[in-house]
């Protein structure tokens, strides 16, 4: 483990008296993909929002080695950290391009003063078409989001949490949605995108991509940490197989 | 295929979805009295879809739904509920600010003490909560007050979805046959969506796969337990059950 | 102690309206999810009919009216005015909230504004603009009190209100459609699939609201005569009693509902002592109630609750304009021809139009691309016009720098009122603004120390040595005068168009489409706020200084909230999204073409307020997009068809695929 990536010590959410996720210590280090699943309802998405800052929560949330747990969401993705979402959540009323554009240039008043008296282009733009390909999205760059389908959406979600630079991904189901060969081909990408460099976390259902495309696995059941090590481990460990499969007969086939 | 004579609740080639856009297609399915029937898929197969489409909440884009023996037509939701087709969401549908005596309160058009202690006896643990608000209680409690007033309502056929989200294994293991036992007791149809695919069809008579918003494979609840192989290939379609196969065998 | 005493009980008059509207206010939410800004107009309309009654036998209804021989006795008049509110709130529930349930916040908001335009404007045209006297229904009377003579009046209104307000709360806690009330609220789909009609019980609660504050309104006005504008507008305190209250607690409702109205009143008996700072002697009342819901808001520091409904129709359309010459040259064309071809006052309407359409810009800025609701526009207008006024009468300002600082001001009030919506959101956010906007009015604009009440004058501009006045002699509206407004907005709609078009724009739409989605994407979302008002100040900031230059001088008269809300009304008509909506919205903007047109021609000028109202009404429920929107719309469609033989429009589905509900 190095300092590099992103780094949880004891993150613990509670929503009223549940315990949401229950001290949850995970190292996503640069260039690895670690797998984060667990039942419904085990807190999946709660880590991703409080490590993101859309949730408040306790124990210490390490990026690159600095503390960030204090930050304010735009502010942790701007250092580096991005995340996509569950259900898309893109900008329908924009292109596809304009949604990477969104991630890629940040406003304020300097941008306000910029636009009115020396408006950039906004097309054509490096970041936006590098991230598209990466997804194998680039033809629908001209296409309103909205008009898309949902695992089209959610790979544009992709390339929107790439547009921008990041360290560390946090893929939120990037795959529900995409049939069995569609899938393959995501896992092929989200591969290629962490030897590139960011290290990546990916929370998904598919268990043939999740195990097949990790280096290592964390297991969630009732917001506790159960498990973790790698795919080969979690496949064969029993306390994954009845927490994540239930009963025997699931366990066997999945 | 075992067919029951009276099916409380039909579908006929029923397709139907958002926006225009079928989320499920060609489901042809029924529950009769005392019937249970388990609607099984993975995630985004559709199930919950389907189970909306039956009490009308998502517009019909082909087929039809009998209820009762009559199509449902242009029915309202409300409409739906009060002809006693009674769907609890996956959400529990009840109200955290509510208390259980008002969820009771609610679900019984007249209130009818006897059924309501039949009801009680089979969740004794809501008796003493009667004033707790339901958002103070515990997963399990809610799940059991959102089954407790739905089977208030004097249901004739009951759509359960999702009833394990969020619940340990243990408590599903003894919600599922008690309410196997009522429903049979009381001749209600039962339709259960879950993702505990050995519990469902252990407590089911008869069950349904969903794959991709299709039903893949529909047979008795002990066939379909006994021939483990066609379920595992409904289910995961049988490519991506290669990559896995055996090595989770426990 | 004693004269403190009294005035408390004076002002529980006042509180018992609060009550009234504020329960209702409540119990429309609780069922409905809508905040009704029209409950103040509707509550009015009974309470009219029974005044009305009650002065010469007349009852009069929206179209036509019957007179009675002799004046019906007051418990008959009492008993028609209450069954004139339930008839309304029925006919306003079917007719106009039940098509918007599920249309996003933004209509809503509208429709309710909609509504309270209308109401207001035919109360105006059937019972005249001026105060009258109500009878009184419960009689008066004092009681002593520790040897203060206390007026039994308003004890008995505020008991009567209380009493029904508990009533209220029995509803909504002991009877099954008053629980089910509150269930649909949290959750209307369960209540749904529990077989209730989440309609029926809003039908309900909409009618029981209108009642309840008709009887406050019938028995409050009895001590203060019935005036179209101020009752309408007793809603602002009693919509920041409902935010007190988290829009959950009647009981909160009726204490902070007759706190406020005793402090209202107190703080009246104060300004009157000699040590009260004479600057600070008006519109205290609005002030601090506003200050203290900014507080309560602030240091709660959680969301309110908001209601859990089926939303189901998208926000209207935007997209990114483009600035395109051609188009540009002929509108630009068009305005100088229409200027030059005119003169006097349809000059002026034209001229008016293309302020109104700046107006309208700001909110398309606003609310359009950035999707937050405010009803503070006049206000801003105002704040600049005001500034204005004191920069070329009272220091000499140069004319182009006395324009932008004024403006500037207007911004920085802007960005002061941004601050809420770093918290709330949505109906909330109008609840805030439309209660600044009312402080505002009522603690400067109305304030004599700031405002003198022979009017603000305003020096006529001059730039180069050219005369840039509106007035000269018997000529009403200068061509150069005209001329100016017209490049002025030129310039600031290509300013609107970069902007929108540019990196700015972008962090907009995205802000507006999903705060999360856009924080999560490296937008700070209160900076993307702030800079969105301070745009849409500016720009209204500068419609209110050519405001004050076209009239001359200004008066509290000129921004009222109702001035401003019409701007709305007229912006959302036209197209809220769009420059074409903003054109469209400035033509038939108040003192506009349209208005102009139908005064001069048609000789229909008092019908103007109550036309936009019922048009809003319209569009707001039919169509969404407005007008703009709507045409844009039917070109793109007959293009299409045009182009068939093309290339064919993409197979790309039209909407998401569906999916299940996903959870955690």
């Amino acid at each position: 483990m190095s300092d590099k990536g992103l780094h949880t010590k004891g993150l613990t959410v509670r929503y009223g008296g549940l315990v949401a996720n229950d001290s949850v210590t995970i190292d996503v280090d640069p260039g690895t993909v670690v797998g984060l699943i667990g039942p419904n309802g085990a807190g999946k998405t709660t880590f991703v929002d409080a490590v993101t800052g859309f949730t408040a929560s306790a124990g210490e949330i390490l990026l690159d080695g600095t503390r960030i747990d204090a930050l304010p969401p735009h502010e942790r993705r701007t250092a580096g950290l991005s995340r996509t979402w569950q259900s898309g959540e893109l900008f329908g009323n924009l292109s596809v391009a304009e949604n990477l554009l969104v991630a890629a240039r940040a406003g304020g008043w300097r941008t306000l003063v910029r636009d009115i008296f020396v408006p950039r282009r906004k097309v054509s733009d490096d970041v936006v078409s590098r991230a598209l390909e990466v997804v194998g999205l680039a033809d629908v760059a001209d296409t309103l989001a909205r008009d898309l389908t949902l695992g089209q959406q959610k790979l544009v979600g992709v390339a929107r949490a790439l547009a921008g630079g990041a360290e560390v991904l946090l893929l939120d189901e990037p795959a529900a949605g995409l049939d069995s060969m569609e899938s393959r081909a995501f896992a092929a990408r989200v591969r290629s995108i962490a030897d590139s460099g960011p290290g990546i976390l990916l929370i998904d259902h598919d268990m043939s991509l999740v195990l097949g495309v990790c280096d290592v696995v964390t297991v969630l059941e009732f917001g506790k940490q159960i498990f973790t090590g790698t795919p080969a481990e979690a496949r064969t460990d029993p306390t994954v197989v009845a927490a994540y499969l239930g009963a025997p007969v699931e366990a066997s086939h999945a | 295929m075992p067919e029951t004579p009276e099916p409380l609740l039909e579908t006929v080639d029923l397709a139907a979805g958002y926006n225009g856009v079928p989320a499920i297609r060609g489901l042809s399915m029924s529950v009769g009295p005392g019937e249970v029937v388990a609607l099984l898929g993975p995630n985004g197969a559709g199930k919950t879809t389907s189970l909306l489409a039956m009490v009308g909440l998502v517009p019909l884009l082909g087929g039809e739904v009998r209820v009762l023996g009559a199509p449902l037509g242009r029915r309202r939701p409300h409409q739906v509920a009060r002809s006693g087709v009674l769907l609890v969401p996956d959400d529990r549908g009840i109200f955290y600010g509510l208390t259980v005596r008002e969820h009771l309160r609610l679900a019984a058009r007249r209130a009818d003490p006897e059924r309501e202690r039949q009801v009680l006896d089979r969740f004794p643990v809501l008796r003493n909560l009667d004033s707790r608000r339901a958002g103070l209680m515990s997963g399990g409690e809610q799940q059991m007050l959102a089954i407790a007033k739905a089977l208030l309502a004097g249901p004739k056929v009951l759509i359960i979805d999702e009833m394990s989200l969020g619940l340990a294994p243990k408590i599903v293991q003894e919600m599922l046959p008690a309410i196997r036992d009522l429903a049979k007791e009381d001749g209600i149809g039962l339709v259960l969506v879950e993702q505990h695919i050995e519990l469902a069809l252990s407590i089911a008579d008869r069950g349904v796969i969903l794959n991709h918003g299709r039903v893949v494979l529909t047979g008795a609840a002990g066939d379909l337990l006994r021939d483990r192989h066609l379920v595992e290939a409904a289910y995961f379609g049988a490519e991506q059950f290669a990559d896995t196969e055996g090595t989770l065998a426990g | 102690m004693g004269t403190f005493l009294q005035f408390v009980v004076l002002g529980l008059g006042l509180g018992s309206i609060y009550i009234g509207l504020g329960t209702g206010l409540l119990l429309v939410h609780r069922a409905t999810g809508i905040i009704n800004f029209a409950q103040g107009a509707m509550a009015m309309w009974g309470a009219y009919v029974f005044a009305q009654l009650r002065v010469d036998g007349t009852l009069v209804f929206p179209i036509g009216s019957i007179e009675f021989a002799r004046r019906p006795p007051i418990e008959v008049a009492a008993l028609i005015g209450i069954l004139t509110a339930f008839v309304l709130g029925l006919v306003v529930h079917y007719l106009v909230f039940r098509p918007v349930r599920h249309a996003p916040v933004l209509a809503q908001v509208v429709v309710s504004v909609a509504v309270m335009i209308t109401i207001q404007a035919l109360v105006v045209l059937r019972f005249g603009p001026n105060n009258i006297d109500v009878a009184s229904i419960l009689p008066e009377g004092s009681i002593s009190v520790l040897g203060t003579d206390l007026p039994t009046r308003e004890i008995i209104m505020a008991a009567i209100m209380v009493v029904l307000a508990a009533a209220v709360w029995a509803y909504l806690r002991f009877t099954r459609a008053g629980v089910a009330t509150r269930a649909a609220s949290e959750n209307e789909r369960a209540a749904v699939l529990m077989g209730f009609s989440p309609d029926r019980l809003a039908a309900v609660a909409q009618v029981v609201a209108v009642v309840l504050g008709t009887i406050s309104v019938m028995l409050g006005s009895s001590l203060t005569g019935l005036n179209p504008d101020n009752y309408t507008l007793l809603v602002v305190p009693a919509l920041a009693v409902l935010l007190v209250a988290r829009m959950e607690s009647i009981a909160v409702v009726v204490v902070a509902a007759l706190l406020l109205g005793a402090f209202q009143s107190v703080i009246g008996l104060l300004v009157t002592k000699s040590w009260w700072p004479v600057w600070a002697q008006s519109g205290l009342d609005q002030v601090i109630p506003f200050a203290v819901v900014m507080v309560i808001l602030f240091v709660q520091g959680k969301r309110l609750p908001s209601r859990g409904s089926l939303q189901t129709i998208r926000l209207p359309d935007v997209s990114i304009p483009k600035l395109k010459p051609v188009p540009a040259v002929i509108l630009l064309v068009l305005g100088v021809a229409a200027l030059s071809f005119t003169q006097g006052t349809w000059r002026f309407g034209v001229t008016t139009s293309i302020i109104v359409m700046l107006l309208a810009l700001s909110y398309v800025v606003l609310t359009g691309y950035l999707g937050q609701i405010s009803l503070a526009q006049g206000a801003f207008a105002g704040a600049a016009g005001f500034a204005l006024s004191k920069m070329t009468s009272a220091w000499g300002v140069p004319f182009p720098l006395s324009l932008i600082l004024s403006a500037l001001v207007a911004t920085a009030l802007g960005m002061l009122v941004a601050l809420p919506a770093f918290r709330i959101r949505g109906a909330q956010l109008a609840i805030i603004t439309i209660a600044a906007a009312l402080a505002i009015e009522r603690f400067v604009f109305n304030n004599y120390t700031l405002s003198p009440p022979e009017g603000n004058p305003i020096a006529d501009a001059t730039l180069f040595g050219l005369n840039l006045g509106v007035r000269e002699g018997r000529d009403l509206a200068r061509i150069s005068f005209s001329v100016m407004v017209l490049v002025i907005a030129a310039i600031l709609v290509w300013v609107f168009i970069r902007v929108a078009s540019g990196d700015t724009g972008r962090t907009f739409l995205a802000v507006r489409a999903n705060e999360r989605a856009a924080a999560s994407s490296g937008i700070d979302v209160r900076k993307t706020k702030l800079i969105g008002f301070a745009i849409s100040a500016f720009i209204a900031g500068i419609a209110g200084c050519l405001i004050g230059f076209s009239r001359g001088q200004l008066s509290a008269e000129s921004f009222t909230v109702f001035a401003g809300l019409q701007v709305l009304a007229v912006a959302y008509l036209g197209g809220i999204t769009s420059v074409g909506g903003a054109i469209v919205a400035g033509v038939l903007g108040p003192l506009g073409i349209v208005y102009t047109l139908l005064r001069g021609v048609f000789d229909l000028g008092e019908y103007y307020a109550l036309i936009s109202g019922l048009g809003l009404i319209i569009t707001a429920i039919l169509n969404p997009v407005g007008i703009a929107g709507a045409t844009r719309e039917q070109v793109a469609w007959v293009r299409r068809r045009l182009s068939r033989s093309g290339p064919p429009p993409s197979t790309v589905p039209d909407a998401p695929a569906p999916k299940e509900p996903s959870r955690v």
